[in-house]
Parts: structure tokens; sequence; C-alpha cells
């Protein structure tokens, strides 16, 4: 393996990376707007994300992803492997984010929803100022387990075409007949980025263990 | 005939269910038993008192080996318990054979929570002791009538209350037909008006002559059902007697002590003198 | 789109075939991976650092480490090492291997949480070695850990699509190979997505079984 080998897996994985980066980002807000539905119980949406949620947390992405590469343009929408590959990423990551959230959202005392009402909060401020900030804090290592699984599934995309990290690895393994390298360098690659978020969530949930118990 | 050789066994009758002789334990460099030594004899209760910290549990827990001692030797029924009589430690199972003829129960009642109170009576006897199981189903369901819990047989145990556990933990012990049960502060863990119930059982266990080591601080208890007390401070045996002489003329001063402590009042007389007018 | 699924039913032998493929990976992984997971999990708790320590490599390494990336490595390694898999067999291996590492940290954590006390019981009680193991460390720690296997199960379901990338003939690959022929992907796609979702509400279904009984002792 050449060094501009070397050099192509790496912005393979540049790619693999902000693909992620756009699904954590879209996924997480959409996966908290889903979880204030049901939360709130509005009616018919809440069940339809609730069908929504179980169907995708119970999809493979590859298959996810093959449906809506191929399918899309065929009812019209034209998606690249690129679009494809960011919608398949929220969809999916959008889903487990929702129960993450919706886990904080049921554990939340009603007292502290009911000590708002009674100093005259009215829902959006109560929201705001009193449920949000501690289930950003309740949420956060289930919602960095959430991220790290979704870069472990980034390779997927290039079934599709995109040039990430894994295609870059099958072409140089095609054009040297050394099949292993490039997928131990891509290993590499990934390995102390989900090794850090893993790290990371730790960390959290032992602040967060030492921020209750100091309370 | 028993193979003991050693000077404190010497004086054994067959009538002593279990002897033990110069056990010591420690756990690193803390001394936990300094060489204890007594025996009990069949039918007897014996309660083991003392502060905290002073080895009765450990003691209790050597006794079926849970605990591994230092040294020393028991002997339980002229049977070596943990190593046997040519000097070599038990197996697994030669130890859980002889473990099968000690009952014992728990502070925290460690009771199996997969399963149900009857189930909980009938698994060892029926798995370990490999008796058939409608003899023990009769014989369980007997038991809990005698503990008074013949109704909950179908509940699980995480439905009960404490003392209603503790009994069923007494009626599991009994259901192995044990030759000693050793109660391991069989009260401390429970709400002071569950505490009665549990005493109650042991009471009747002892006067229908059950052979009991019983660790507690319920010193009301010690007193009236005991027939002999043994008193531990720091890993040695201070005193021991009947529980008329300990509890009313203790011999040594670290006694007196503790009983000024633990004993709120001094002993009241079992019954109301009425007034001769 | 009717007459898409209609084509869908005709074909309806490959998707069967594909799920049953699914379904059979799956449940061999899934024992396999718990079975092995369980003699792992003694390792990750072993006394000694020289055992543990390297138990406990493995196990971060595959929690770090993407699935596809490392069945191709299964699959482009072996034959170098000598082993020769087809296709099944490397990506049976590679979610054996791959779940292992999980159930092992899964089963660890449940043992850690429960309580010591009833098992002192079953010493007292003269219960040792396997009739111990059995009868009273087993079922409570099932009852405990139920939950979590069954989170991993599903995952494991869904790994096996990854398969498709080396030509296992598994429920995405009969989907993908239904759409290939016959251009009917959404159809083809949705089809699959169905049964996949079929098979999650049978492992919760069992999950929630063991909820339940888990609930009743609690």
């Amino acid at each position: 393996m050449s060094s501009a080998d070397v050099l192509a897996i790496f912005s393979g994985a540049l790619t693999t990376l902000l693909l992620s980066a756009c699904g954590i980002a879209l996924g997480l807000p959409i996966g908290l707007g889903m979880a204030v539905t049901r939360w709130a119980r509005v009616p018919v949406l809440s069940q339809i994300v609730a069908v929504y949620v179980s169907l995708l947390r119970a999809t493979p992405l590859v298959t996810l992803l093959l449906l809506l590469f191929f399918a899309l343009p065929n009812v019209g929408i034209p998606v690249g492997p690129i679009s494809a590959g960011v919608i398949a990423l929220t969809l999916n990551t959008s889903a487990f984010n929702c129960e993450v959230w919706r886990a904080s959202l049921m554990d939340f005392p009603k007292e502290q929803i009911e000590a708002a009402q009674s100093v005259g909060m009215r829902r959006g401020l109560r929201f705001r100022r009193v449920v949000m900030p501690q289930i950003v804090r309740t949420s956060l290592p289930g919602l960095i387990n959430e991220m790290s699984l979704l870069i472990k599934v980034t390779p997927v995309l290039a079934v599709v075409g995109v040039v990430d990290i894994t295609r870059a690895a099958v072409r140089i393994g095609a054009e040297t007949y050394e099949p292993l390298p490039p997928f131990f360098v891509a290993i590499a690659i990934y390995l102390p980025i989900v090794y850090a978020l893993v790290s990371l969530q730790r960390w959290v949930e032992r602040r967060h263990v030492r921020l209750e118990a100091a309370a | 005939m028993n193979m003991m050789t050693s000077p404190e066994l010497a004086a054994t009758n067959t009538s002593q269910i279990l002897s033990v002789a110069g056990l010591s334990k420690s756990f690193g460099s803390l001394q936990v038993l300094d060489n204890i030594s007594f025996g009990v004899a069949r039918g007897e209760t014996v309660c083991l008192l003392g502060p905290s910290g002073s080895g009765k549990s450990t003691l209790l827990r050597c006794i079926n080996w849970l605990e591994r001692p230092d040294a020393g030797r028991i002997v339980l029924d002229g049977q070596p318990i943990g190593i046997t009589s040519g000097g070599v430690v038990m197996g697994d199972r030669e130890l859980s054979l002889m473990r099968t003829r000690i009952g014992m129960v728990f502070q925290h009642f460690a009771l199996w929570p997969h399963l149900t109170v009857l189930q909980n009576v009938m698994e060892a006897p029926v798995h370990v002791q490999r008796r058939p199981k409608d003899e023990v189903r009769a014989e369980a369901e007997a038991l809990l009538q005698r503990v008074g819990l013949f109704e909950k047989r179908d509940v699980f145990p995480a439905r009960l209350s404490g003392g209603q556990k503790q009994r069923v933990g007494i009626a599991r012990a009994l259901a192995m037909k044990p030759a000693l049960l050793l109660f391991d502060e069989p009260t401390s863990a429970l709400d002071p008006e569950l505490v009665g119930e549990v005493l109650a059982v042991m009471r009747d266990l002892a006067s229908e002559g059950m052979t009991m080591v019983v660790v507690t601080h319920e010193m009301a208890f010690a007193r009236d059902v005991a027939s002999r007390v043994i008193f531990m401070d720091r890993g040695v045996v201070v005193e021991t007697g009947t529980p008329e002489v300990f509890f009313n003329a203790p011999t040594t001063e670290r006694a007196q002590q503790f009983l000024l402590r633990y004993v709120a009042a001094p002993a009241a007389p079992s019954t109301l003198t009425t007034p001769q007018t | 789109m009717i007459h898409d699924f209609g084509l869908v039913w005709l074909d309806r032998e490959l998707l069967l075939t594909g799920l049953g493929n699914t379904v059979l990976l799956s449940v061999l992984a899934g024992f396999c991976a718990l079975a092995l997971g369980a003699l792992l999990s003694t390792v990750l708790m072993n006394r000694s650092r020289f055992i543990a320590i390297p138990g406990q490599a493995f196990v971060d390494t595959m929690r770090c480490t993407p699935f596809l990336l490392f069945a191709y490595i299964v699959y482009y390694g072996l034959p170098s090492l000598g082993v020769n898999f087809d296709n099944w067999g490397a990506g049976l291996a590679a979610l054996i291997v791959y779940h292992t590492a999980y159930m092992a940290e899964i089963l660890r954590g449940a043992w850690a949480a429960q309580p010591r006390a009833p098992i002192e019981a079953g010493m007292a009680f003269g219960y040792s070695g396997l009739r111990m193991f059995r009868r009273i460390v087993l079922p409570p720690l099932m009852l405990s850990a139920g939950p979590v296997v069954g989170n991993q199960v599903i995952q494991i379901v869904k790994d096996s699509a990854f398969l498709t990338i080396i030509a296992l003939p598994e429920l995405t690959h009969a989907a993908s190979s239904i759409q290939s022929r016959r251009y009917i992907p959404f159809a083809a796609f949705i089809a699959a997505v169905l049964l996949y979702w079929a098979i999650c509400l049978v492992v919760e279904a069992g999950v929630a079984a063991v909820g339940r009984m888990a609930e009743a002792r609690r």
C-alpha cells in the first residue's frame, strides 16, 4: 500500500465522518421532536410516530439505504448516493434517539412540572426552562451511545457508491491484490473515534452519578 | 468412635453434637477469632453474644465453612467439617455433603428470588438431598403451616414482609432435617414490630429440642430461651454460662460493661408480686 | 404499486428463503454468542490480570469496530490463515465472534448487579458446581439480563443484513435480487423491511414475556 493509498483511505474517512456528522446533527432534533410528540400524546401523530420508530428500529441500515437509493428515484425523487446516505442515517438515528429522549421524558418527575405550573409558567416556557435542561443531561449518555453506533454503521454507505472509507479500502485491495491491509487501516481510523465516544459516554455517566449523589 | 486426639476434645461425650476446638481466623492483619473452643450438646440452644466486631458472625460462618478458618477443628456429630481426619482439605462435594446436615438462617433472609415460597422450601431437599418430590412437598407444606405461612406458599419472596421472609427462611432450613441450626442475627434486619413473630418460631423450635446456635442482639430472647450463653469480645470467648448466671451475676468485667451498655434495665422479676394487704 | 407487490409475491420463494436464512443465521449466531459470551465473561471477571486484560482488550476492540469492516476482514483474512470458509462460514463466524464480545459485556454487567446472599445460601444448603450454577445462579441472571440480551439479538438480526456484501443469500440480498430483476425497488425492499419488523416483533414479544416473569419476582 502506497502513501497515496493511505491518503485515499483518509479522504474516504473524512467523507464518512462528514456524513455521520450530518446524520447526527439532523437526527438529534428530529428524535427530540418525535419524543415530545409521543410524550404530549398528540392524537394521531403519536401513533404514527410509534409505528415509525418501531419500524425503523427493526430495519437494518443497509436495507433502508438500498430502499431509499433505488425506490426514491422510482417515485420521482432523484437522490444520489450521498443524499440517500444522509437520509438513511438520519431516519435510522432519529428513531433510536427518539427512544432515548422518550425514556428521559417518562422518567421526568411530575412534581417539577407541577411546581412550574404553580408559579404560572406556561407550556412553552415550562418546557424550555425546566424540562429541556434536565432531559438533556439524563439523555446524554444514551445519545452519545447512539452516536457511536451510528459511526459504526457508516461503512455501509459504500454499498450505494458513496466514496467513503469502505469504498476506498475495497478499491485499494482490488488494485493491490492484498485485501487485508487497507481494511486494517480503515479499522485503525474508526477505532479511536468510537473509543473516544465510548469514553466520553462513560465520563458523562460518572459525572451524572456524582452530581446525583451530591444533590 | 471419635478420631479426635486433642485434649480439648477428650472430654466429649456422645450427646455433644458440635465441637469447636482451637478455631482461629484472621482477615489480613486483623485477627477476628483467636483460639476459640466450645461444644454444643444435643438439644441445647447456645446464644453467641458480644459487641459488634467481636467475631460472633465469623465464628458462626466458620462452623459450616462459609468462612475458611486458619486453624482449628470443627466436628459435627463425630465427623470433621472442612478438613478430613487425615488432614486434607475437603473437596467441594464432601463439604457440600457436610453442609446439608447444618441448617442456616441468614440476617438478610437470602431466599431464592426466582422461586415461590413453597419452591424455596422444597428446593434443596429435592435437588441436593434427592428426596422424592411428593414426600418433600408434604413436609414443606407442613413446615409452612407451622411457621404460619401456608397461605403464602405460591407467592414470590419479593412480595413478603421481612418477618415473613425470615419465617420462610427458617422453614427452608428445617426442611433439610439438619442436626444443627445456625442463626446469623436473624432479626437484626427486621422492623421492630416484625421481630416478635420470628423469635416466637425460634422459641418453639428450642422448646421442641432443636439444637441451635444463635448470634443475636436480642437479650430478652437469650435470657429466656438460651440454655447457655457464650460472650465474645474481640475474637476471644470472655465468658460462658447459663443465662441466669450471665445476666444476673457476670463474673468478668468486660461482660459487666457489655451488659450495662446493651441491657437498658436490670433484669425484671418474671412475675409481678401482688401487694399483700 | 399493487402490481409491484404482486410481482414480489411471484418471487416469494426467494424472499422467504432469504428470510429463512436470516432467521437461521441469527438464531445460530445468537445461541453461540450467548454461550461463548458466558464463557468469556468468566474470563473478564478472572482475578488474574494476565487472563482478564487480554479478554477485556478483545471485548473493547470488538465494541469499537464496525461490523461491516470486521466481516470483510474475516472473509478476506481467513483464507490467508489457511481456513477456507465460504461466505456462509465467514458470515456466521464474523457474527459469532463479534457478538460474543457484546454478550460477555452484558452478562458481566448483569452478574455484577446480582445480590450475593442467595448464592451464599445455596452454598450453605449444599449446592456447588454445576448444580449451583443451573438452579441458583443462572435463573435470576437470565431474568435480569433478558431484555438486554433480547436487544442484542435484534442487533444480530440487523447485522446479518450487512452480510449481503459478501453475497450471502439472506433477506436483504433476496430483496436486492428481486429489485434488480424486476425493477420494483419500492415493493421489494418494503417487503423485506416488513419481514425484518416481524422478526423484531417476535423477539420483543419474547423479551416482554421474560420481563413479565422477572417483574413477578421483583
